[in-house]
């Protein structure tokens, strides 16, 4: 029943459980963010460049940031769709919403790659 | 000939719709009130997402692009905007972890609702404080 609830055919369902897993994912990494910052605080500009260098921290923080770009793709659909009544308008703003957080996708890839 | 009988029904569905939009009408309880705010900041935190993405890239550009980053960060308008980040996204954060509690029937009677819904105001509010506090000391 579980696993029927996850097929096709309950696409809410699976909106739903991908918002709660990118949130537990973003929710752990914020924490690590912070415990991060706390212990290396970086103040001059090559300690802000090694902050970022670890395989690992670039790998951790790309994750986030798909996950991110998932959760604000649910989060801001279910703003349109409860206050865009309009599906003309609202489908203009979904096509928008979606060619930004893809642009931001791209941005934050190259960030990681070239930092 | 379907589908446009779908886009008749929908548009009529559209135009009869019952609207209460007289916000001074709607009591607003506190658990409205932490779910409200969680879109609000949700909604903010998204509007943000490419000023912390220009932030990152010209802070990492050049050590200049840093420092001149870092005087940005201490005006006093900047940790302004930034206490105000920050404080949205701590009511994002905690909010969310009450939703994720609620998702496995946990304080889901109304009397434990509005009592985790007083929690997650005080803690966004508590933990914005001590940024605060690390922002200005």
């Amino acid at each position: 029943m579980l696993i029927e609830l996850l097929t096709k055919r309950y696409p809410g369902m699976r909106a739903w459980l991908m918002q709660r897993l990118t949130a537990l994912v973003m929710a752990v990494y914020s924490v690590m963010l912070l415990v991060r910052v706390a212990i290396l605080q970086p103040s001059i500009y090559e300690e802000w460049l090694s902050f970022f260098q670890p395989l690992w921290f670039r790998i951790a923080s790309w994750l986030f940031w798909i996950c991110l770009s998932l959760h604000a793709w649910l989060g801001v659909r279910d703003v349109f769709k409860d206050y865009v009544p309009n599906y003309d308008v609202r489908e203009v703003l979904l096509k928008i919403l979606a060619v930004l957080l893809s642009v931001y996708i791209v941005w934050a890839t190259w960030l990681f790659l070239v930092y | 000939m379907q589908n446009n009988e779908l886009q008749t029904s929908r548009k009529s569905a559209q135009k009869n719709r019952p609207k209460n939009l007289n916000l001074t009408t709607i009591r607003l309880p506190i658990n409205a009130l932490v779910s409200i705010l969680h879109r609000a900041t949700g909604c903010a935190l998204f509007l943000i997402l490419p000023v912390i993405l220009l932030a990152l890239q010209y802070s990492l550009s050049s050590a200049p692009n840093f420092e001149t980053t870092v005087s940005i960060l201490h005006s006093r308008f900047t940790k302004l905007m930034l206490l105000g980040l920050a404080w949205a996204f701590f009511h994002h954060f905690y909010a969310g972890l009450r939703h994720l509690a609620m998702d496995v029937h946990w304080m889901t009677t109304l009397m434990k609702a509005r009592y985790t819904s007083k929690v997650v105001l005080a803690l966004g509010a508590v933990t914005t404080l001590i940024f605060a506090v690390y922002l200005w000391f």
